[in-house]
């Protein structure tokens, strides 16, 4: 994993996953799933907020997602922040697409390789959109990748900057 | 509609030897023929007609996505090949399931499946993006491995993207050659790495960006969390100290990691036993790799899987409180069984499997034997089961004798295994030339008097205590080696089982049973138990195993979760959460029947199946004892052939479907073309 210059950075509560020893991601892909089909209503790789990194040959997966950085770069580099990204009310940043203009500076901002930050392609300039993880801040059951991980490997971090 | 849910809607036409592409509506297709095994076999009958042999351009590779696929609905992300099987004696018309992520990303490329067709000039592979397919030149993958070839498609790709490869096995046309995935799913029993490397076709690899919508997402979800009961439990790396089938397990040295995974897109189980570090035979670098089903057979084969009575392992005959799923058994996530059950002490009544005495337990060697199957592409069922069981036998009855191999023919040895394997992948000197052939057709030239029906003395029924006879080749029906059929390998299944699983065999054109398992209630077992020949009982459980795996190769979903007996509308249900449309478990039904009907009338139209021919093909393994001593008589299995054709709606003489069954299902072009052919049976007065 390349988590460049950043394993100091003050994070909120963000999804872990779990190491092998307490779970072994079985790679099954739900939790992309299931994240774009509660924002979505779709399955596609461009609309999850959680990444699987399988490995080819290992068939070793590892989970990305955003880290709900507490001084939240990506936030401050948008250029309609507080319209497109957004803050609430407990510090979660996330994305009110209505007005996100795909520009890319927020995926650009993320200070994590690969940046936790997903996109949609579109030919029509007006559909590009960033797609970010908010925490499933608007879904009563909570983060929807959690719930229905078959081997409970992804959580909360416990508090800032655990993991 | 002006969305369409489940389906992505197009199925692209891809023509190898002048490199076109053309796109047909998925709606030509249905919902009549529902996705998967059903489309494919509609598009068979409709487009490959008698005469064409396996490795002729006019066979046709058919893959088929289902309308699960990609959209969340758990085992959505198996999907099926077919095509004129190589390696089925004959060849014929025959399907194979795969996992993976390949099927979803398939969709998300914007095709819900593929017919390639014709004969490529040079060795190339198919590079699909987003609704574009591209024929790219496989100079520098041709005579790369399996995984080698996946990686430097990566590398070409990029990461990202998903693909089907074939090891050198298919680029030779090693008729059991197989197609691989990147988590070692494989399409192996059609023999379908050969006909890719007969048309020149080195792999399709393909990256997807759009997206597939089902019509149902609560009901998406609800199913995440019911098909299969997943544990929804951590599972941790195990460090295990043993290995082998369970209750025949024996110490490994130093001990193996464990860990689970799922074999395809968006499941929600996860079935494959990962192994780690394991060694190779290419290199000192460890490996991980997957044992599913057979592969554990090949670091130890003394005895037979244990019996566990009538309900025990495979869980055929099943209650309400005591049924389970294979792939729980093989995730080792299997609850005791409950003993509250009112026949708990009849449904299991464990007992040792037959004494085999095929090779020794040794785990290295056995990683060795599963890494040069998934290297080569091969299947590894004709290796375990029928290949290396063979020389064991063989060698210790003295038939091969005057057969030289390059090298003293030694199971138990680690060198010659590799040594033979690369004989037969590389089809050096004779034998490894015969070999690559495939066991059903090396064994007719080498003589099956000797090389196939000698009998082996090393067999020992622990359930009667008397040694008994097996044959040193394991062949059951059309050139596949015996599964779950009472003798040989997972055999320790008693008469009211074992028929019914080679009645299943008896109507195929390939090994079933790694597809539609056999299942029936154990109600049911208890009327039929003491003449399962003569119960019409066995033969409607047949006909339902076989209808649930259209099904299954259709909605798609998964063997492993399918049939649940319990839950019978369950694959009706997935169907009408990813595409909108209802469906209820007769109607359903009523798809599968047809799937079902199209396959039969190819095998009639195309390679002449009928009654004697199939009875002939399936009654010989059958001569042999199961575990108990028993067999089966002509008139015995006459009789449950009777009852079969008789509630299929065949005609008991010919085998042939009647123009009533092919008309109650919507299929009368199809009887009007048989009837031409004079291959419908004469109408009842
Ligand atoms: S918490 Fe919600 S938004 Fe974030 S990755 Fe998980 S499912 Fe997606
Ligand atoms: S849902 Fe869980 S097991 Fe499946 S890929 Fe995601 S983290 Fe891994
Ligand atoms: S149930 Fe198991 S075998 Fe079937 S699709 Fe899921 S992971 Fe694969």
């Amino acid at each position: 994993m390349n988590e460049k210059k950043q394993t100091t950075r003050a994070l909120g509560r963000h999804i872990v996953q779990s190491p092998p020893e307490v779970s072994f991601c079985a790679g099954c892909s739900a939790c992309e799933i299931v994240c774009s089909l509660v924002h979505d209503g779709v399955v596609g790789h461009a609309y999850s907020r959680i990444f699987v990194n399988k490995g080819t040959r290992s068939m070793v997966s590892t989970i990305y997602s955003c880290q709900h950085c507490l001084d939240h770069p990506c936030y401050e580099a948008c250029p309609r922040k507080d319209q497109a990204m957004c803050l609430d009310e407990n510090g979660i940043v996330y994305i009110n697409e209505e007005h996100c203009i795909g520009c890319k500076r927020c995926i650009k901002a993320c200070v994590f390789d690969p940046p936790r930050i997903n996109y949609v392609h579109s030919k029509d300039k007006t559909k590009r959109k960033a797609k970010k993880c908010d925490l499933c801040r608007t879904r009563p059951e909570g983060p929807a990748c959690i719930e229905f991980c078959q081997v409970s490997c992804l959580g909360l971090s416990k508090s800032e900057n655990s993991d | 509609m002006a969305e369409l849910y489940g389906y992505v809607g197009k199925i692209a036409r891809i023509n190898l030897t002048d490199q076109t592409v053309s796109i047909i509506p998925t709606t030509n297709y249905v919902p009549k023929y529902i996705g998967g095994r059903s489309i494919a076999n509609k598009i068979f009958w409709d487009e490959v007609g008698p005469g064409v042999k396996a490795f002729d351009p006019e066979n046709k590779i058919i893959y088929m996505t289902g309308p699960t696929t990609a959209t969340g609905i758990p085992t959505g992300g198996r999907t099926v090949f077919t095509t004129i099987s190589p390696n089925s004696l004959p060849e014929q018309y025959a399907w194979s399931g795969i996992g993976g992520d390949f099927g979803a990303e398939v969709k998300f490329a914007g095709f819900d499946g593929f017919i390639i067709e014709g004969k490529a000039k040079e060795p190339t592979y198919l590079f699909i993006e987003d609704g574009d397919i591209k024929f790219l030149s496989a100079r520098n993958l041709w005579g790369k491995l399996v995984h080698a070839t996946q990686s430097k498609l990566e590398e070409i790709h990029g990461q990202d993207v998903k693909s089907v490869v074939i090891g050198p096995a298919g680029e030779n046309l090693v008729r059991n050659a197989s197609v691989t995935t990147s988590n070692d799913n494989v399409a192996a029993k059609a023999g379908l790495g050969a006909v890719f490397g007969s048309k020149n076709l080195k792999a399709i690899t393909v990256r997807g960006r759009g997206t597939v919508i089902p019509a149902n997402i609560p009901k998406v979800l609800e199913l995440r969390k019911k098909m299969a009961e997943p544990s929804m439990a951590p599972r941790p790396v195990v460090h295990e100290t043993h290995h082998g089938i369970p209750g025949t397990e024996k110490p490994v040295p130093g001990g193996w990691k464990r860990a689970q995974v799922a074999c395809s897109y968006g499941c929600n189980q996860h079935c494959m036993c990962l192994m780690l570090g394991m060694k190779s035979a290419f290199g000192e670098e460890k490996v991980n790799h997957v044992e599913k089903c057979v592969s554990i057979v090949a670091f130890g084969f003394e005895e037979d899987v244990p019996y566990g009575g009538p309900g025990g392992p495979g869980g055929i005959f099943q209650t309400e409180q005591n049924h389970y799923l294979a792939c729980k058994l093989l995730s080792r996530e299997v609850d005791p069984p409950d003993t509250s059950d009112p026949y708990f002490e009849q449904q299991f009544t464990p007992g040792p499997g037959d004494v085999l005495n095929f090779w020794k337990h040794d785990f290295e060697k056995g990683s060795v034997i599963n890494d040069l199957c998934n290297e080569y592409g091969i299947d590894k069922w004709d290796v375990l089961i029928w290949l290396l069981p063979w020389l064991s036998m063989g060698k210790k009855e003295g038939v091969f004798d005057e057969i030289d191999l390059g090298m003293e023919i030694d199971v138990e040895s680690e060198e010659f295994i590799k040594h033979l394997m690369d004989i037969i992948v590389y089809r050096k000197g004779y034998y490894g030339d015969l070999l690559a052939e495939g066991m059903a057709r090396a064994i007719r030239v080498l003589g099956k008097e000797k090389f196939g029906d000698t009998i082996y003395h090393g067999r020992y029924s622990r359930q009667i205590n008397k040694r008994l006879d097996l044959p040193i080749s394991l062949e059951t029906a059309w050139g596949h080696s015996v599964h779950w059929q009472g003798r040989g390998f997972e055999a320790s299944i008693a008469k009211p089982a074992w028929v019914a699983t080679n009645l299943h065999q008896m109507t195929s054109t390939r090994d079933t049973q790694t597809i539609q398992h056999h299942h029936d209630t154990f109600e049911n077992y208890l009327e039929l138990k003491d003449d399962p020949c003569r119960s019409p009982l066995t033969a409607q459980a047949v006909i339902m195993g076989e209808n649930k795996a259209e099904i299954k190769d259709s909605v798609t979903c998964c063997d492993w979760q399918s049939p649940n007996l319990f839950w019978p509308d369950m694959e009706a249900q997935m169907f009408e959460a990813a595409t909108g449309i209802p469906m209820t478990e007769e109607e359903l039904n009523i798809a599968a029947e047809r799937s079902r009907l199209l396959f039969r009338a190819i095998t009639i139209r195309n390679y002449g199946r009928a009654r004697e021919l199939e009875v002939n093909a399936i009654f010989p393994i059958m001569q042999y004892p199961d575990p108990w001593g028993e067999t089966v008589t002509w008139e015995e299995w006459n009789d449950l052939v009777d009852l079969y054709y008789e509630q299929r709606g065949y005609d008991k003489e010919t085998g042939w479907p009647t123009r009533a069954t092919y008309e109650k299902y919507g299929l009368k072009d199809v009887a009007d073309e048989l009837e031409a052919l004079g291959k419908l049976p004469p109408a009842k007065k």
